[in-house]
């Protein structure tokens, strides 16, 4: 009489020792992925996902059991379209076990089911025809790794700009930790301090276990007294460090060397085995490994090299509008011109520009570009050309609604060197602008240059006047430095300083603006 | 995995009798030059046998040789790189320079040096706005027969339009100026020509889309999707803004879900009534059977040498990797017809396609942004008629009363004169904002007779009822022809917007 009822105790024990794991997953916006292509849950823990669809595209989220050729599944279907459309493109297949809606963009979805009782690999995918090949993911069903046990800590004081050897120092203060889970919780010390943790970590049997921890500042930590990972010195808990070393099974010791200098305080440790997920051993978890779960990265770089010859990327560039035409010369000199504002956008030295944004998935969005330094010479995508009988005052700034009035684009041609001269009219005045470069803009020499010659033949209006640059300016040596940014001087016949202006009175003929790198 | 192959061809005989797609139209697929990724979005033909391409990462390729039965007689010149992703591509035969379709301008390139290399970038045509939204394509033509370029312009997004002339047909005279041409485009696939000159484009399912589609670019049309007819005060030629579709259909508190089947105002049938300058799709490309992602339109010009369907269309997917046949005809003035599955099996998306005087298709593309059956990256790759003539539906032709069927062959007159060799499905989209759709309003009408022409090449086919503004899928699965093979493809989607009066 009594057994079946404290069996069914025991089970009501069990769940409620699993908490319900709260996840989300998203459809990336034009990049035929999910956000996430791994989530982590333990065997029968109650799971509520939010599947939002951010896409353009109707997609759905399916799970099916350990080994499924997701793909071939839904690629099966278009044996029999039209039940397939029927059934929304959810196949009928006895391998799925929990699934979404189709949602249309935009929609979102709470899916609440239990995660299967079997450990294992269970593949997520989006059934949608053409869509299973890149959108799909695994969800990992593992138990929860053993906590450590014993915690200790032992409070030094002092200013460290890496981690001291704590064992030839002598402890501010000592104490155990209840809680078992490692967490710098002190109220009387904010800045220079260091904490030392120790306790005990079981490894449930014979094998290898990988260790990550991060933190802000320094940390290292030590199994058995030997250093298994460490990430020391004065920084941000930018990375994780993890490390696998072999455990006997069995009891082992556990040390954390943790110290602040400044700022923040974050210290962050987990550990994870061949048959356990990654079990935090820390209160705080580094955002890129909460609850477990990866968030899908951004594209690998494509940088474009320029070797012998300037190399030519007109794309929706950073600072330079949407009708951007970078250019990349040799000698690490680079510029961004803008067929909008029909003017200089934008110069840089190092790298050229990154094309893995553009040259993926569906190509939208602004790429910055890829070297440093860069220099926004005016205001973002503004022109150069002005009628004003006041170039102190304040020039046109940029209405992504619409066209400056009185430019017409006309293209460019490139020379023998294959080097760009951008042409295009002003009311009735038509400017040709080309560049040179001389030395290098890699070297931090003084010696890089960028020429930028403009020729303007036929009538300007009256009271026209040509800006170089805005910003604040020190007149030097006959050149001006950008005041705040150091490494430009720009130099040109008849400048002048008007407010927060540089300009020449434009009229016919040739102006020479030079661009130099002063470090 | 050859030798698999041979001992399934000598034991099982009996799977050579059924004819597949490879026995008639042959896929060649050509190495690319291993320095870049060759997504191909537009194809030309240039004089001496040539091909220009341009490509998704905004290079423009010279390929040689691509006719040769000799695969490794083709080489590849890169004549521009740099550009806004090249999704058109027209050679001028009378200026003798190319014409490339990029985001935000169509850049008129010459070889002034003649190395080979373009030196000389004009800006032919820069006219519309663009905002740096992915979705935001421009789509170019070839030239048409009046010199002029069309350029079809994806919104911004799926439903707004938030640069000037996104979701706009556009021409561009051969002295450069813009000509607003017709509203209503959503998300352009391709552009191309049919037989006599005529302008169409594809569409792609989405919001007021329930099916990709083959549109008929009539100047001064509305194409559908009202999201772009913000601009019309800047394009006087059009005349006055259309009324929106819908809205006003749904007041007084009815729900667009809603269901009353056959009163539904939200039916382009319906909409057609209200809205005078709107255009039904001529072809439903039924989403999910046909494709998902319609492109490139190719003619077929060659007379002849791509096999029996001379003058028909192919219209390419970038899903579903495939090419499918359209047959088109004028009834009450508008554009309507009967898509039939063509060929399947390319190795990646479809994007770009063209057709050579000698009958060879041309076509390339990637699976880039939205996924495709091919399963490849990119592709460029040849698809050639073998010379045997499949046994296809040749034509099919709207009737008061029912349809007229060709073949491409002499048919048995036993089972095609048999009523139940045939079936036949109605049905149709609802025209509204939600995304996509599915196929509403079916209808399951009686085929009453199936009568075959004396000369044996024809069938003409009684229904009831046609329903004017539905797509009738026709099954064909029991006609055969004189050798006693079924069909290749048994099916064909008609859309019906308009029933002849004889």
């Amino acid at each position: 009489m009594f057994r079946p009822l404290l069996a069914l105790l025991l089970a009501a024990t069990t769940l409620s020792a699993a908490e319900t794991a709260v996840l989300s997953l998203k459809t990336m916006t034009a990049q035929m992925k999910y956000d996430t292509p791994e989530l982590l849950v333990q065997p029968g823990q109650p799971v509520q996902l939010t599947f939002e669809n951010g896409d353009d595209l109707p997609h759905n989220l399916v799970f099916c059991q350990p080994g499924t050729d997701t793909a071939a599944m839904a690629m099966k279907q278009m044996e029999n379209a039209e039940v397939a459309l029927k059934r929304n493109w959810l196949p009928d297949d006895p391998r799925i076990w929990a699934h979404s809606k189709m949602l249309n963009p935009h929609e979102k979805e709470t899916l609440t089911f239990t995660a299967p009782e079997k450990p294992g690999t269970y593949p997520y995918v989006c059934t949608f025809p053409g869509h299973a090949l890149t959108m799909r993911g695994e969800l990992k069903v593992m138990k929860a790794g053993e906590g450590l046990k014993d915690l200790h800590f032992a409070l030094y004081l002092g200013n460290w700009k890496q981690l001291p050897d704590f064992s030839k120092l002598k402890p501010h203060r000592e104490g155990k930790i209840d809680s078992n889970l490692i967490e710098v919780k002190l109220d009387d010390y904010k800045n220079e301090f260091g904490v030392v943790f120790t306790g005990k970590l079981n490894a449930p049997k014979k094998g290898p276990y990988r260790f990550f921890i991060s933190s802000d500042d320094g940390s290292r930590l030590l199994i058995d007294g030997k250093e298994v990972v460490a990430y020391d010195g004065i920084h941000p808990a930018g990375d994780i460090k993890e490390k696998s070393i072999p455990l006997e099974q069995g009891e082992h010791e556990f040390r954390l060397e943790y110290f602040q200098g400044a700022a923040n305080i974050q210290l962050y440790a987990a550990w994870k085995g061949n048959d356990f997920q990654i079990t935090s051993l820390s209160k705080w978890l580094h955002p890129n490994w909460k609850g477990g779960t990866k968030k899908q990265k951004e594209f690998d770089p494509i940088p474009l090299a320029v070797t012998t010859e300037p190399v030519i990327y007109r794309n929706f560039i950073q600072g330079a509008g949407n009708r951007g035409i970078g250019v990349g010369y040799p000698g690490g000199i680079n510029l961004a011109w803008s067929a909008e504002s029909m003017n200089l956008a934008l110069i840089w030295r190092g790298a050229f520009i990154d094309a893995s944004k553009h040259w993926n998935s569906r190509g939208g969005g602004h790429q910055p570009p890829l070297g440093y330094d860069v220099l926004q010479p005016t205001g973002e995508v503004t022109p150069a050309f002005f009628v004003t009988d006041k170039p102190d005052a304040a020039w046109p700034t940029w209405d992504k609604t619409k066209r400056y009035s009185g430019f017409a684009w006309q293209g460019y041609s490139l020379d023998a060197k294959r080097s760009p001269t951008f042409r295009y009219t002003w009311h009735n005045a038509e400017i040709e602008e080309s560049f040179a470069v001389e030395g290098n803009g890699n070297k931090p020499d003084g010696n890089g240059k960028l020429i930028r010659t403009i020729k303007v033949s036929g009538k300007l209006p009256p009271n026209a006047w040509y800006r170089l640059a805005s910003g604040q300016f020190e007149a030097k040596d006959g050149s001006f430095l950008i005041k705040g940014v150091k490494p430009f001087t720009i130099t040109a016949a008849g400048v002048q300083m008007a407010g927060a202006n540089l300009v020449i009175p434009a009229k016919p003929g040739t102006m020479a603006i030079t661009y130099q790198w002063i470090q | 995995m050859k030798r698999l192959f041979l001992i399934l061809a000598l034991c099982a005989p009996i799977y050579a009798a059924d004819p597949v797609e490879a026995d008639f139209y042959k896929i060649t697929t050509f190495e690319t030059p291993k320095e870049t990724a060759l997504e191909v979005g537009s194809i030309d033909l240039l004089p001496d046998g040539k091909l220009i391409m341009g490509t998704r990462r905004g290079e423009i390729w010279i390929v040689s040789g691509a006719g040769s039965s000799d695969t490794s007689n083709v080489s590849y010149k890169l004549f521009a790189s740099g550009l806004h992703e090249v999704l058109g591509i027209a050679y001028n035969p009378k200026d003798k320079n190319i014409y490339a379709t990029t985001r935000y301008e169509i850049t008129r390139l010459k070889d002034v040096d003649g190395d080979g290399r373009a030196d000389v970038f004009d800006n032919f045509c820069d006219h519309w706005g663009v905002s740096g939204d992915y979705h935001e394509y421009a789509i170019g033509s070839h030239f048409d027969k009046a010199g002029d370029l069309w350029v079809t312009l994806c919104l911004t997004g799926s439903f707004n339009s938030n640069a000037e002339f996104r979701g706009w047909a556009l021409r561009i005279k051969p002295d450069g100026k813009m000509v607003p041409t017709c509203s209503g485009i959503r998300s352009p696939g391709g552009l191309g020509f049919d037989a006599d000159g005529e302008t169409y484009y594809c569409d792609n399912q989405g919001p007021w889309h329930g099916s990709c589609t083959l549109q008929h670019l009539v100047p001064g049309s509305f194409q559908g999707h009202p999201g772009g007819n913000i601009w019309y005060d800047k394009a006087p030629n059009m005349g006055p803004r259309p009324i929106d579709p819908l809205p006003e259909a749904f007041s007084n508190g009815r729900n667009r879900k809603d269901k009353t089947p056959h009163v539904d105002p939200d039916r382009m049938v319906t909409e057609r009534e209200r809205i005078k300058q709107l255009l039904p799709p001529a072809v439903y490309l039924v989403h999910g059977k046909i494709g998902n992602s319609a492109s490139a339109i190719i003619c077929d010009l060659s007379a002849g040498k791509f096999g029996p369907f001379s003058k028909q269309l192919f219209v390419a997917d970038q899903s579903h990797s495939n090419l499918s046949r359209v047959f088109l005809e004028t009834v009450n003035g508008i554009k309507q017809g009967v898509v039939i599955p063509f060929r399947s099996g390319f190795a990646s998306g479809l994007i770009g396609g063209r057709m050579d005087e000698e009958g060879r298709v041309f076509v390339g593309g990637s699976d880039r942004g939205w996924g495709a059956r091919g399963g490849k990256p990119f592709c460029f790759e040849k698809c050639e008629w073998t010379g045997k003539t499949p046994f296809e539906v040749h034509e099919m032709r709207a009737k008061p009363d029912g349809f007229e069927l060709t073949f491409t062959q002499p048919i048995d007159s036993t089972t095609a004169s048999d009523v139940k060799s045939y079936s036949m499905r109605e049905f149709t989209y609802a025209y509204r904002e939600e995304y996509g759709g599915d196929e509403v309003s079916e209808i399951i009408p009686k085929i009453t007779a199936a009568k075959v022409a004396e000369d044996g090449k024809s069938v003409r086919l009684t229904i009831s009822p046609l329903t004017k503004g539905h797509i009738h899928e026709l099954h064909l699965d029991g006609v055969k022809n004189t050798e006693g093979q079924t069909l290749l493809h048994k099916v064909g989607y008609y859309t019906l917007n308009e029933i002849p009066a004889k």
